[in-house]
């Protein structure tokens, strides 16, 4: 049996210590007593004696390793003893188990994500959740908090870049491709109770109002189409996005919220506009803030007729995980892959808290009560005076684009064919040139 | 009818002790059950003087001098408790509380239960509290964790002088023990109190300032601190939502919950000492809860130093929580520094 060298205890509270250098190399020859390697400690450098006499082999610390007290870190087998294998097997480099992952990958993920948390990586409990959640790899994301902690910023941020651009056919995009996007864009929130983002710009800012169960984050496709110097400043509705959850008596009380907000964050004439819910609010704004209002673009606007989708609507609200909501929001679209798994996945994500999505279907039961638009915009519609254009999908499954004739003469219309409820993600092309032509009057 | 409603409707500016003050008169002509005991608390008007004049209103026999002996007045308070009164009971100092505590802790607050809830102890203890006034280590402390501990004893802690009046009224509604912590440097602020009868609900919290990037709690003096760091931090974009706890016992865990589950931040501020303080509990109560899953940055305590309340003006304003220390520390947070 060769003897066994071990890191020595040389100080009452040592529990490891550094090998800082072998005197004498693999397969060299060695006499009990001399010095065979030097140790650093906390405290000291020291010696370290042979404890036998013969051959040096198996080293397990190369120089600048650290070992624990007790631990081999060579063998001296006596002249004439057979050299085998290493009697100690040679431990791998330590690898923490990987932290377990608590939600199963959404079937149909990328196959790339979800790899094991590495063990000395930093997230907040919300990032964790939240990239678990998104099936993203915390290891790919980098931390910005304090000694690289990953915060919820960090993962919202991951994701928007990761965010694909909705599968659209290729003979739509073909008609205009849609500029890459530029230079990444900083968000500054407003202070405000609801959630306010602006992009810096040159103009009259364009006041983007998204639909229901939507959020700011569903311009994108669209504001990467717009002119990139066009200003603008996005809400999110109270219980939708980043707003807080708020209790809504009705769609007057809703409009009312958003006035006090539009007049906090609109400090000048604006543009506006909106999409769906949105729209119908842009409208009431419009209406309400008349001369504030330089132009105003309703993309299937609410509020034009009694008829709407409510099952999606309640659908849409009401699913908790990316195969419950999927199916609904491919309602959204003209083609029912308008809408890719990793979009839906966004979604979802953006609509992880229960809380928000209970919200939002009180919100619903409130505007659209037994399926119908309880709220009747047509006489708004015909008060304002601004110009005003209308952009409606023929294949949209939402709300019918019949609703557009409501509109009188004056009101510019669009009625885009293959196109759905959601023309701006559907078209942003289109939807980005006629809103251009519009704002530039 | 309508006009003694539109009456007692009406709001005026009273003192903290004023609001107190009258609080009592209002419980002592309402019901011939209250009585008033302490230390002072009749001709000399208290310690503080909150209750004033009331004894020349309410006369000796409601108004009660007991002996310079807190174990024995507060046994007096309990047993009359016990036995139908609904005595307030006055500390000089919430310190000397320390002398009541057999009183307090093994007969009021543990009657109800030994005795089957065939006893009840509707018995109030009004104890001025916290430091700031140069009053040294036995005059200046913050007991609330301490009576906050002990089950069957209820905690409240007044931070304005309409909740000073609310929550003494509710404490004498109460059926068991109630310890109402006033905050000395309070006494003398003033504030908008509703006139005639009304009660802050024992066990709810309050959100005093709605905001989405960070959750202050705090409690009594802390609360206006916070407020005014939050009015500071306003400027700078970052929007603090502060809660004034009102109740350290129970604690009102649905409303700290939901805030920091829309914020992801929390921070704790209070005068008791930092270990062990109320604090530590509600940090726990947070991190047990399904809010934990939101957290977007470590929980911070701004707590009352490890230390006595020190003599020297300076170190007793270090020795707990100033308006810098919570802007500070919200703004880290807020920012995702911390």
């Amino acid at each position: 049996m060769p003897t066994e060298v071990i890191m020595p205890k040389v100080d009452m509270d040592m529990a490891s210590g550094k090998l800082a250098v072998w005197h004498v190399s693999e397969g060299e020859e060695v006499k009990k007593g001399a010095a065979l390697f030097d140790i650093e400690t906390d405290k000291a450098a020291m010696e370290v004696e042979a404890p036998a006499t013969g051959r040096l082999h198996h080293i397990l610390a190369a120089p600048g390793e650290t070992v624990d007290v007790g631990r081999p870190v060579a063998f001296i087998y006596a002249e004439g003893e057979a050299v085998g294998a290493s009697p100690v097997a040679v431990e791998a480099p330590k690898v923490e188990a990987p932290a377990p992952v608590a939600a199963p990958v959404a079937p149909g993920a990328d196959p790339m994500i979800l790899a094991p948390d590495s063990a000395d990586l930093r997230a907040t409990p919300v990032a964790r959740r939240l990239a678990r959640q998104a099936g993203l790899d915390l290891a790919a994301i980098t931390g910005t908090g304090p000694r690289g902690r990953i915060q919820r910023a960090d993962v919202e941020a991951a994701l928007a870049r990761t965010k694909p651009a909705p599968v659209v056919e290729a003979p739509l995009v073909a008609k205009a491709p849609v500029a890459a996007p530029a230079a990444p864009i900083t968000w500054e929130p407003q202070p405000g109770d609801l959630n306010v983002t602006t992009r810096k710009g040159s103009g009259v800012p364009l006041v983007l109002i998204h639909g229901f169960a939507a959020d700011s984050y569903g311009w994108r496709p669209l504001e990467d189409a717009l002119p990139k110097d066009q200003a603008l400043i996005r809400i999110d509705l109270p219980s939708h996005g980043r707003s807080p959850l708020r209790r809504v008596a009705g769609f007057a009380d809703l409009a009312k919220q958003l006035v006090q907000v539009f007049d906090r964050v609109a400090e000048g004439p604006v543009h506006l506009l909106g999409h769906s819910l949105g729209g119908g609010l842009a409208l009431a704004l419009a209406d309400i803030r008349p001369r504030q209002v330089r132009t105003l673009s309703l993309i299937a606007p609410a509020g034009l007729g009694p008829e709407i989708d409510g099952a999606a609507l309640n659908g849409i609200a009401r699913a908790g995980s990316v195969d419950s909501l999927a199916p609904w929001l491919k309602r959204l679209t003209a083609r029912p892959d308008g809408i890719s798994h990793d979009f839906a996945k966004a979604a979802m994500l953006a609509r992880l808290d229960p809380a928000l999505r209970e919200a939002q279907q009180e919100l619903a039961a409130v505007l659209f009560p037994d399926g119908v638009q309880a709220f009747d915009l047509t006489a708004a519609l015909s008060r304002i005076a601004m110009p005003t254009l209308m952009i409606w999908g023929r294949d949209d499954h939402i709300l019918p684009w019949r609703q557009a004739l409501a509109a009188p003469g004056e009101v510019a219309l669009h009625l885009l064919r293959g196109v759905g409820h959601v023309p701006q993600i559907e078209d942003p092309a289109t939807v980005a040139a006629l809103i251009g032509r519009h704002l530039r009057g | 009818m309508n006009a003694q409603v539109q009456i007692d409707a009406q709001v005026r500016e009273l003192s903290y002790a004023e609001a107190i003050r009258e609080a009592m008169a209002i419980a002592l002509e309402r019901d011939p059950a209250v009585v008033l005991m302490g230390e002072d608390i009749g001709t000399y008007g208290g310690a503080f003087q909150v209750t004033g004049d009331l004894i020349d209103r309410f006369g000796p026999d409601r108004v009660m001098d007991t002996p310079i002996s807190e174990l024995g007045g507060a046994g007096v308070a309990v047993g009359a408790a016990l036995t139908g009164l609904k005595p307030i009971f006055e500390f000089q100092f919430s310190d000397f509380a320390a002398l009541a505590m057999e009183q307090i802790v093994n007969q009021a607050a543990k009657l109800r239960y030994m005795l089957g809830g065939e006893a009840e102890v509707p018995v109030v203890f009004r104890m001025p509290s916290g430091s700031g006034t140069g009053a040294a280590a036995q005059h200046s402390q913050s007991f609330e964790a301490w009576f906050g501990h002990v089950p069957g004893l209820k905690v409240v802690q007044p931070s304005t002088p309409a909740e000073a009046k609310g929550l003494l009224l509710a404490a004498l509604a109460d059926p068991d023990p109630v310890i109402v912590f006033e905050h000395k440097l309070l006494y003398k602020m003033k504030g908008p109190v509703p006139a005639g009868h009304y009660i802050t609900p024992i066990g709810k919290a309050a959100v005093v300032r709605p905001g989405q990037h960070v959750t202050i709690v705090a409690s009594a003096i802390m609360v206006h601190r916070a407020l005014e760091a939050a009015a500071k931090l306003a400027r700078e974009g970052i929007e603090a939502e502060v809660i004034d706890l009102r109740t350290v016992r129970p604690l009102d865990r649905e409303t700290i919950i939901a805030s920091v589950k829309k914020t992801g931040k929390l921070l704790c501020v209070y005068e008791g000492v930092k270990t062990l303080g109320v604090g530590a509990e509600i940090s726990a109560l947070v991190a047990e809860s399904e809010a934990f899953d939101y957290l977007d940055a470590p929980i911070q305590r701004l707590g009352g130093a490890e230390a006595p309340i020190p003599y020297n003006p300076d170190l007793e304003r270090a020795a707990v929580p100033q308006m810098p220390d919570i802007e500070r520390v919200a703004r880290q947070l807020a920012k995702g520094e911390v």
